[in-house]
């Protein structure tokens, strides 16, 4: 990447007196700001604020914190936010998968792109197409299992989304499908920029393809694994509606098998009538997140000042 | 008022009670038999019924154009929504107070919750009550403190059963009319590896329809709402026995073994291929079945017995309807175009392409030359009141439709079952906090 | 690598080729049974899933063409389009007040900013859908456009940001010296370097909002204004019984992705590894 000049040349200073903007200028990075500033401002600020009164009032009058107290006790909100958290076991098996194609990919030349477009392709789909397809493919009497039966394999021919004992590892083994490409191709990208010499130096010293990429490749990836670890956390919290909501017909079943938070709140606003629950539940997710909001706002602020003080 | 009421009144209270007082100022002010406008007018109408009396579609297309003929100046605009979206559609429509003017409604509560929410005004005010008497089953279940809700539009025979004698004789087997013979036959069948019933929960609904015929047997309809204002107890043994019946036909294998991993629909083609000796379909649907199977080896007949109950045996009725909503600005000319739907002409032409009876007794049933329709009717003329049609629409999905897919999965004992209904119903108590007070108006 | 490889060496090589092998056939499969899907009967798709299809059957397009499939792609092609311009011209004009000032609190507040990429969309939902229901913009572009367009600046920002800080300085004072104004600078000198990040996140953008499925259900309520991802949704469980027009739906959504993604796979890939890469 190109180097980055010292900050402190572009501190601002009263400069180009005679153009024509003259009062844009002078203004200073604000009236730049201004307009994506009020629209985030109006998205997230507004939201938050109006989430905050929503939650305590029951049709206008304030309630204080019964809502709180409605959902917290409510057993589907409290699974459904069990099973996100089930979610994120996904994460682990999704960085230590994303981490072995990448170095595959990376050992390989012969048909090195064809395999990482190949890898990728699932990450660009449509969530719902991928629902939808795999919906159909994985019933009881479905694609899969059909050839499954075909190779002898009776025994695993499972009901994978009627069962409710599987049915929500079924749907993180699909998410794992879509999710993995796109761990393979960030850590492939840092992979690539490594300099040669210092596997180089490695392999001279008779270190074999394990002990290569354990001890010399993965230190050097520790950052953008764990930009990914935190953003497939994000992902499993706050982004599975999708999944959930097209391969169960909009249920959350077999049973709650595999309601998630979102769904709940989605299922409270506009099915159940009751808003002011969804309201309350969304703040409660809110709160949770901002646990990966903070890690987050710090590896940011790590990595923007590596860009910025370079 | 809820979620009109609450989405609004979380910003304007203010808003919310000016747009009451001034629909209640219009409702109290409509004569039916003022001027009819002038002015072009559009309506859209938001619809469903396709899924179970396919030919509806093209009623619905032939019913505006002729009305179009009638009424000139008015267009009107139909959309057909899906069987998922039905439900939350209309609420996220009638939180934003935009989108329908006339919107289609399952009977019962699904007709009744509305209402209770101020999503709707009560035809009873547009549609002058000489008329609506003809209407079947409007005052059963859409009635409330005086007013009718929603204009029934179809009868739904609910749910009857379909039998193919073929594939039961095939294993000496005759149709089965009691409980004990149905799970007899079950047994034969399961060793030969063929389903005795089709059918498919994937999607949930069908969970609402066996509570209901099977459910049915062994309470009235008062009774469930006493459970629902917590009078009764769905652990009580005549609200919770039937939970232990469906476990049977778990154990005794009568489904398809994908049961849980096919909608309803589709399971219900396995019927229709023959791979399944029985199934159950939607009321209108029925005879389309048993036509393409062949009527004279299809049995129609109602769940079989396994309870004393009054209703055990008996088909339920319920009625689809069309409702006015509360934000349309042409309600006078909605509830026309519902009278011109109920006229002789179209009447007849709803059963000549839907082959399903229409919601009004003024049909003529000797017209009816099928004999596997005429049954139908017949039996669902005087028929029991369908039961999920009085639970709140809550409890249907989140104690109905989960334990049912639990049940028949393997998961859940019957027993299980009836407890987790209770206690969702307790929660829901709670939470919907006009509940109780609604229902036991709507009971009285 | 070396030209000769002992056995183990070579043993190694194979079993890592066949593993890619392997995991390049679960990536494609799903795509493969969908297309293949597609183009048979019922019947066929019943019977045997995993063969090719001998006879084309072209009924499932058909179908699914004469649904409602042209509106849907047209609704979601103006969203699409509108949305990312909107963003990636309002995220430029902020990564430039970022990029070419240095203020007190700068990185705090583009910290905080960049954070709200994690805030979960289903939290906003019921603020703005009841705030829309007030508007009464229920079922306008207008409003969904704007949720997604503040959605998708702070990624925009920070990765535009970073961009434009990368701009050798030298560039930025010959014009300054040249006395050019900031505006100028930035439309000609900033902008024309900026070709490669603005693309890719046009792409990334646009990957985004064409998926996007649970504002769009929740913010598009009536008939003509559906987009597609709600469309085939509703799409799939009208065609319950017919798995191969479900299949060809499918394939329909898919193909426009497929198609950018084959031409524009480097941008992709870029503007996908740009949010962690920089600056370590």
């Amino acid at each position: 990447m190109i180097k980055t000049a010292p900050s402190e040349y572009r501190v601002t200073a009263p400069r180009n007196l005679g153009a024509v903007f003259g009062r844009v200028r002078t203004s200073g990075p604000f009236l730049w700001i201004l307009p994506a500033g009020l629209c985030v401002l109006f998205i997230f600020g507004y939201s938050v604020f109006d989430l905050v009164q929503q939650s305590f009032k029951y049709q206008g009058d304030w309630v204080g914190f019964e809502n709180f107290s409605l959902v917290l006790t409510d057993p589907l909100f409290r699974t459904a936010i069990f099973h996100n958290f089930l979610l994120l076991f996904t994460v682990p098996i999704l960085a230590v998968m994303s981490f072995t194609c990448a170095v595959l990919l990376f050992e390989t030349r012969k048909g090195m792109k064809f395999y990482r477009s190949a890898v990728f392709l699932p990450y660009i789909l449509p969530i719902p197409v991928i629902g939808v397809v795999f919906g159909q493919l994985l019933q009881l009497n479905g694609a899969l299992n059909s050839a499954l039966r075909a190779m002898g394999f009776e025994s695993l021919a499972l009901d994978w989304l009627g069962d409710p004992k599987q049915a929500l590892w079924t749907m993180s083994g699909i998410i794992i499908w879509k999710e993995v490409g796109f761990g393979t191709i960030l850590i492939l990208a840092r992979l690539i920029s490594i300099p040669l010499e210092t596997m180089e130096a490695a392999r001279i010293d008779g270190a074999g393809f394990f002990r290569l990429h354990l001890q010399v490749t993965l230190p050097q990836l520790r950052a953008v694994i764990l930009f990914y670890i935190i953003n497939e956390s994000i992902v499993m919290v706050s982004w599975v509606f999708n999944y959930v909501y097209v391969m169960t017909n909009g249920q959350g079943g077999p049973g709650n098998a595999t309601v998630v938070s979102e769904l709940y709140i989605y299922r409270s606003a506009f099915q159940n009538n009751a808003p002011e629950l969804a309201a309350t539940a969304a703040l409660l997710l809110l709160l949770a997140t901002l646990v990966f909001i903070i890690g987050f706002f710090r590896i940011q602020r790590n990595m923007s000042k590596g860009v910025f003080d370079d | 008022m809820k979620i009109t009421g609450k989405a609004i009144a979380a910003g304007s209270a203010v808003a919310v009670l000016l747009s009451t007082f001034s629909l209640i100022g219009a409702s109290a002010s409509v004569d039916p038999k003022k001027a009819f406008p002038t002015k072009p007018v559009t309506l859209t109408m938001w619809w469903w019924g396709e899924q179970e009396a396919p030919g509806a579609q093209a009623w619905v297309d032939a019913t505006v154009a002729a009305y179009k003929k009638k009424r000139p100046n008015v267009t009107i605009k139909t959309v057909l929504q899906t069987t998922d979206g039905l439900v939350p559609g209309f609420a996220a429509a009638a939180a934003a107070k935009s989108g329908p003017d006339l919107q289609y409604f399952w009977g019962g509560i699904y007709s009744q919750q509305p209402g209770w929410d101020g999503q709707i005004a009560p035809v009873s005010d547009y549609i002058p009550a000489s008329e609506l008497k003809h209407y079947i089953n409007a005052t059963t279940e859409l009635s409330f403190q005086g007013k009718i809700w929603t204009a029934p539009w179809y009868v739904n025979p609910s749910f009857p059963v379909l039998a193919r004698t073929d594939i039961l004789s095939k294993y000496n087997q005759k149709v089965p009319k009691t409980w004990t013979e149905l799970l007899k036959v079950c047994d034969v069948l399961s060793k030969e590896g063929v389903p005795t019933l089709a059918g498919g929960v994937k999607d949930g609904w069908f969970g609402g329809w066996l509570y209901s015929i099977i459910g049915g047997q062994s309470v009235t309809n008062k009774d469930v709402v006493a459970a629902v204002v917590g009078k009764q107890k769905f652990t009580d043994a005549k609200h919770a026995d039937w939970w232990t019946r469906l476990q049977e036909t778990k154990d005794r294998k009568c489904w398809n073994s994908d049961i849980n991993s096919l909608e309803l629909y589709q399971a219900q083609q396995l019927w229709k291929d023959g791979k399944a000796a029985m199934t159950v379909v939607a009321g209108p649907d029925a005879p389309n079945f048993a036509n393409a199977v062949g009527a004279s080896k299809v049995v129609v007949m109602a769940m079989p017995k396994w309870s004393t109950g009054q209703f055990a045996g008996k088909m339920g009725s319920t009625s689809q309807t069309i409702g006015i909503t509360q934000w349309s600005k042409n309600k006078e000319v909605a509830a026309d175009f519902i009278m011109f739907g109920h006229e002789k002409a179209q009447l007849d032409s709803w059963y000549n392409l839907t082959g399903s009876m229409p919601a009004d007794d003024r049909f003529d049933l000797n017209s009816v030359k099928d004999p596997v329709k005429k049954a139908l009717f017949k039996s669902a003329l005087p028929g029991a009141p369908y039961l999920e049609n009085f639970i709140p629409a809550q409890l249907d999905a989140d104690a109905v439709f989960t334990n049912v897919q639990l049940v028949l999965a393997g998961t859940k004992t019957g027993k299980a079952a009836a407890a987790d209904m209770q206690a969702v119903m307790e929660r829901l108590r709670k939470t919907d906090r006009s509940l109780v007070k609604n229902f036991t108006a709507w009971n009285k | 690598m070396t030209k000769t490889h002992t056995p183990i060496e070579r043993a190694g090589i194979t079993s890592r080729q066949l593993i890619l092998i392997l995991i390049t056939a679960m990536a494609l499969v799903p795509g493969y049974l969908m297309v293949t899907g597609s183009l048979k009967t019922q019947e066929e798709f019943l019977n045997s899933p995993w063969s090719l299809p001998m006879n084309p059957n072209f009924q499932g397009y058909a179908a699914a063409w004469n649904d409602q499939f042209p509106t849907w792609f047209k609704n979601t092609l103006f969203v699409t389009l509108s949305a990312v311009l909107l963003t990636i011209s309002l995220a430029a004009t902020a990564a430039w007040g970022f990029a070419n000032w240095k203020w007190k609190g700068r990185d705090t507040f583009l910290g905080i900013l960049i954070s709200l990429m994690v805030v979960p969309p289903v939290v906003l939902l019921i603020p703005l859908f009841t705030l829309g229901a007030k508007l009464g913009w229920i079922s306008t572009f207008r409003m969904l456009i704007l949720v997604y367009v503040g959605l998708m600046l702070p990624f925009s920002i920070y990765l535009l940001t970073n961009f434009f800080r990368a701009i050798p300085v030298s560039l930025i004072e010959a014009a300054k010296i040249d006395g050019a104004s900031d505006l100028r600078t930035f439309r000609s000198v900033v902008l024309p370097l900026s070709g490669p990040p603005l693309i890719t996140l046009t792409i990334v953008n646009l990957l985004w909002v064409w998926n996007e499925l649970l504002l769009a259900l929740v913010f598009l309520q009536s008939d003509e204004k559906k987009s597609l991802m709600v469309g085939i949704t509703g799409f799939q469980s009208r065609y319950s019984l017919s798995i191969p027009t479900i299949m060809a739906g499918m394939t329909i959504a898919t193909l426009p992705l497929v198609i950018i993604y084959i031409f524009g796979q480097r941008h992709f890939i870029a503007g996908l590894t740009a949010g962690s890469t920089k600056g370590e």
